[in-house]
């Protein structure tokens, strides 16, 4: 399988709108399903938020890199930033329920939707520095 | 654009009319809006999300703070007409069953 893309792009909260049109406009030349990707399209938000926000701390002159590559039976999408590394706990899938008005927290739903997107999450942990996520869906 | 927001009273309520993306970047505008209006409004607020198009967690997050400091002031938080979009994000967040939804047009 080989890339269809490989993208540097500026860790600016203001260029992820351009990130979603091209993500978007990818998938849907992959010819997979509206719901699917609306699905993708925010998990793929969510994983280039969370580089911004968490692993550059909101840096806004840092780089993510962006690979999209997919085949008949698979969509593979890799982001890695050369950031902090992010803490284990925010890598756990958390099985998602209603949650109890009182104890409701504004926090913590990226990676949930990250998981819900996508059938594997998989967060590299033998890198020396930053994070690379990989996320696959089977089509 | 981004993000539009629009402001007005009635019936002791403030409804805030958004519409356009709302992500990381746009997400803290809104949030100020939001946490201003709770406390100012007599009796609670409406977010009409009719015509957000997109809406990510950052999103979700600052609908659950105006949820949460209305919870505590005792005022009402009512999300009006979501978006298709909103909806999703919100169903895939679990969250839908937790808010007050108005979906009468």
């Amino acid at each position: 399988m080989a890339d269809d893309f490989r993208l540097e792009v500026r860790s600016d909260p203001r260029l992820l709108r351009c990130i979603r049109n091209l993500v978007r406009g990818w998938l849907e030349a992959c010819e997979l399903e509206r719901e699917a990707t609306d699905e993708m399209v925010l998990a793929i938000d969510e994983a280039c938020s969370n580089a911004i926000r968490h692993s550059y701390g909101g840096e806004c002159d840092r780089f993510v890199e962006l690979t999209l590559r997919a085949d008949h039976d698979v969509v593979e999408v890799r982001l890695c930033d050369q950031g902090e590394p992010c803490p284990p706990e925010h890598r756990v899938r958390r099985e998602l329920q209603a949650p109890d008005p009182d104890r409701l927290k504004p926090g913590g739903l990226g990676v949930q939707l990250m998981h819900r997107a996508f059938d594997e999450v998989e967060f590299c942990p033998d890198r020396t520095m930053g994070n690379c996520v990989i996320m696959r869906r089977r089509r | 654009m981004g993000l539009t927001i629009d402001q007005s009273e009635h019936d002791a309520k403030i409804r805030i009319a958004v519409r356009g993306e709302v992500d990381l970047y746009t997400s803290p505008d809104l949030r100020a809006v939001v946490m201003k209006a709770v406390p100012a409004a007599p009796a609670g607020v409406e977010v009409d999300l009719s015509g957000v198009d997109y809406m990510d967690s950052s999103g979700v997050a600052t609908l659950v703070e105006g949820f949460k400091s209305a919870r505590e002031n005792s005022k009402t938080f009512v999300l009006v007409t979501p978006s298709p979009s909103v909806m999703k994000v919100l169903e895939l967040a679990r969250l839908d069953a937790v808010f007050e939804i108005d979906k009468t047009p």
